[in-house]
């Protein structure tokens, strides 16, 4: 009997505990009153990862609780977006992504795009370029294309459709008619990878992942898709020197920014664009900004609106264009 | 001369030391309760360091990783609950170790492997990263899909009445593990318009549900089983243990730092493929594999902890992380200015030996606090099971509501411990149905990727023969299942009888 007594106090105990540990309603101003989860769309590593971390732990600071990261990769960052979309409105979850949600609608892949969610922060955005690894056998972009067409299999590492190297082989596809044989990887730090090792020929790599390769000479950068060069990387030629037809898409990058789910109180969405903002223009972050080459925004609310409105207007037009989607 | 003058850093400030402690101290309780993971912990104390210098940060941090990971091997000892998925395999023969009043036994015998294998890892993380890192690049999907199916072949290894039984778990865990949306196509599967489906089984929840509450509701249906009167007097493995053990040890602990290297795999897979060469190749046992045998925790746990210095190859020779927990440390080392990449070693050679021996203090201090407390640790499985299962219950709950701190995970939790109940009460092992669902991932997008390489099935198989490490990943599944057939038995029984004759 007494066992009884005991084990139906300690089941007592479970149950309070389980309550107490429910998220409360709370009203805005308290906000938050627990830890933040941040929902990363892209691996450990890649591009979006290596943002988020550092203006996370900035941000942290000044919300006064933790932001726990956490990566939800695949389905070119959708199930990341999906996943905080069927959480509460409440500001817990953030969606810390890239440029790719703006296109699932019109390739299909969600019904979700950032018109689902208010934009609480955007970083910024930045240049691209074409790699292949050091023992490649090409060593321009016009060979590349130029094997494409001649049939040969030329294997471009891809994040999937509506990624990055996705997107830029669409526009090369539109303007030089060459077709890539696409492998689809978890993140760019994959898809990085399986160059690096020599799985795939080529990807595109954003200057913040590959530059380090640059200076060590373990990626070769054949191009840069940007109407300016770099400084630190002189001597990598621009792509409208061999594809001038290229300059109809640029200036043109991925880009990052914070979400939250649409719904969410003004209130809480104010508080988190104040957090982030301080942590966007701490020095240490402005310096990573600089040694990572974003092109540093700083944005929110109905600047940020526009801002996605363009970049996705700009987008599907030139898909459409090019052809990737009706 | 430099190289020295960096390790012995820590040893001039010695408040590094106390980090490492605390954190290796901190971390073997939070690994150990299962759905705390040392990824969580180190998130967290992010923003508790934020302010500090970053060498002690990052000591901290080394300290919890180490603990965290052997801590997970605690629970999965005395209550059958691995406190991660790298401890699963610890579970099949820790715990039977624990039902025969040698708990304190099996969390010495975890102990000891578990330092040597994060000084194994630590070895090999100073000595030969850059070689290891180039090891890493070479592996292609494919080899990543033949170390899948090496994990699956695990199946085979495991005690159960019979191979049907091991494989219909395994089938099962497979087919939790594509739950979700598709990982290359977004589309939805088996989800039946459930929002938390979306997302996919959260494999830290099915492990606790079909580990741990399964346990609690399997020993509540048997009535008047008293606790098992637990041996305390010798804890500490005699150093001739520890020799006779170190050639498993060494292998275990090389293929640790290996897959802990690979940035697809780590401690995970690492110990669950340990744990079946080990029972694939020890000769006669003491006391067969998934009874209580010594070598299934040796060989799981010297891998796992292994894998340490293994994920931390990728983040200082590639910066790319080889693991959540190393990712977030890379995150809070580019908050203080350092950029990840292949320049790191280079440019900051202090933070690579800081590292190197911030892992070789924490493993001192996993001697000193594994050891000591295994006597008090070693009572939880004399509590009287009115109270225990009540508070297998408890801590499952807690468990896996704060993986997410989504309410559904509970209920999930609870359902798989219902399934797991079911499972072990018509003896089909639940370790499989775990392991089906870590690995799918792996198998299904790398066989995905190989395709779209390769182009067909055919073309797939033979790219293995045109990789060194393809053909010996390859070689190794083939003998592992020609040995299990029943015709090389009754060979090798027939050769065996034939010598013994002679």
């Amino acid at each position: 009997m007494k066992m009884k007594k005991v084990l139906a106090g300690l089941m007592a105990a479970a149950m309070t505990a389980t309550l107490a540990m429910a998220p409360a309603t709370v009203s805005a101003s308290d906000y938050p009153t627990d830890n933040v989860n941040g929902i990363v769309q892209w691996g450990e590593g890649g591009g979006t990862d290596s943002l988020m971390r550092p203006l996370s732990t900035l941000a942290q600071e000044k919300l006064g609780k933790s932001i726990i990261i956490q990566n939800k990769t695949g389905g070119t960052g959708s199930i990341a977006t999906q996943y905080v979309y069927d959480q509460e409105a409440d500001g817990y979850n953030l969606l810390m992504g890239a440029e790719n949600p703006e296109l699932y609608k019109v390739l299909g892949i969600s019904e979700l795009t950032y018109d689902n969610f208010d934009c609480v922060f955007l970083i910024g955005d930045e240049t691209t370029g074409v790699v292949v690894g050091k023992d490649s056998k090409y060593t321009s972009l016009t060979e590349i294309v130029e094997a494409a067409k001649a049939g040969e299999k030329v294997t471009l590492a891809t994040t999937g459709t509506g990624g990055l190297p996705w997107e830029v082989a669409a526009l090369l596809t539109s303007i030089t008619g060459a077709e890539f044989k696409q492998v689809q990887y978890d993140s760019d730090a994959s898809a990085k990878t399986a160059v690096l090792g020599g799985e795939c020929d080529f990807t595109i790599c954003k200057i913040q992942s590959g530059i380090e390769e640059y200076k060590s000479g373990d990626l070769k950068w054949l191009c840069l898709l940007a109407l300016e060069s770099v400084e630190e990387m002189a001597d990598v030629p621009l792509i409208t020197a061999e594809y001038p037809d290229f300059e109809q898409y640029l200036p043109w990058g991925p880009f990052y920014g914070v979400f939250v789910k649409e719904g969410t109180d003004p209130a809480v969405e104010e508080v988190l664009s104040a957090a982030f903002t301080e942590a966007f223009q701490d020095p240490s972050y402005q310096e990573v900004l600089t040694n990572f080459h974003i092109n540093p925004m700083g944005v929110s609310g109905e600047e940020a609106k526009t801002y996605l409105t363009d970049w996705q207007t700009n987008m599907v037009d030139a898909l459409t264009n090019a052809g990737a989607i009706q | 001369m430099s190289a020295l003058s960096y390790l012995l850093v820590p040893f001039t400030h010695p408040m590094l030391i106390v980090f490492v402690a605390i954190g290796c101290f901190a971390g073997i309780y939070i690994g150990a309760i299962p759905g705390l993971s040392a990824t969580m912990a180190v998130s967290l104390l992010v923003s508790f360091t934020y302010g500090w210098e970053t060498n002690s940060a990052i000591a901290l941090m080394i300290g919890i990783f180490i603990g965290a990971v052997y801590g997970g091997s605690r629970s999965a000892i005395l209550l059958n609950i691995p406190g991660a998925p790298a401890a699963v395999a610890t579970a099949l023969d820790g715990y039977p170790l624990a039902q025969k009043g040698e708990a304190g036994r099996a969390m010495g015998v975890a102990t000891t492997q578990s330092v040597v294998g994060t000084l194994l890892g630590v070895v090999v993380l100073a000595v030969g990263a850059p070689a290891v890192s180039q090891l890493a690049l070479k592996f292609a999907s494919v080899d990543y899909l033949l170390l899948g199916l090496m994990g699956m072949m695990m199946v085979g290894s495991l005690n159960c009445k019979s191979i049907f039984r091991g494989l219909m778990a395994a089938a099962i865990g497979v087919l939790l593990g594509t739950v979700g949306m598709d990982s290359m196509t977004a589309i939805p599967r088996f989800t039946f318009g459930n929002t938390y489906l979306n997302a996919g089984i959260d494999y830290v929840v099915a492990m606790i549900g079909l580990f741990g509450v399964s346990e609690a509701l399997i020993q509540i249906t048997e009535k008047d089983v008293m606790a098992v009167k637990q041996k305390v007097d010798k804890i500490i493995p005699s150093f001739d243990t520890i020799i006779k053990y170190l050639p498993l040890t060494i292998r275990s602990s090389i293929v640790g730092v290996i897959v802990g290297a690979l940035p697809g795999a780590g401690g995970d897979i690492a110990a669950l493929l340990c744990y079946d060469q080990a029972k694939r190749t020890v000769k006669n046992p003491e006391v067969p594999f998934g009874q209580g045998a010594v070598e299934g925790i040796v060989a799981p746990e010297s891998a796992n902890n292994a894998a340490i210095g293994g994920a931390f190859i990728p983040m200082l020779t590639l910066g790319i992380p080889g693991d959540a927990v190393t990712a977030v440390m890379l995150g809070a080392l580019t908050i203080h200015g350092l950029q990840p990449g292949p320049n790191l070693m280079k440019t900051s050679p202090d933070l690579f030996y800081l590292i190197v021996s911030c892992l070789f203090i924490g493993s001192i201090c996993l001697v000193i606090f594994g050891l000591t407390g295994v006597k008090i640790f070693a009572k939880i499985v004399e509590i009287p099971r009115g109270i225990l299962l009540p508070l297998i219950i408890i801590l499952s709950v807690v468990g896996s509501y704060a993986i997410n701190k989504n309410l559904y995970d509970i209920f999930w939790m609870m359902a798989f411990g219902v399934l797991g109940y079911f499972l072990k009460r018509y003896e089909y092992p639940v370790a499989p149905c775990v392991l089906g669902i870590i690995l799918t991932n792996l198998l299904e997008n790398n066989y995905r990727r190989g395709i779209s390489l390769n182009d067909t099935v055919p073309g797939l198989v033979a790219s293995i023969f045109t990789s060194p490490i393809s053909i010996i990943l390859f070689v190794a599944i083939v003998v592992m299942f020609v040995t299990q057939t029943q015709a090389y038995k009754n060979w090798s029984a027939k050769r065996e009888a034939a010598r013994s004759a002679k």
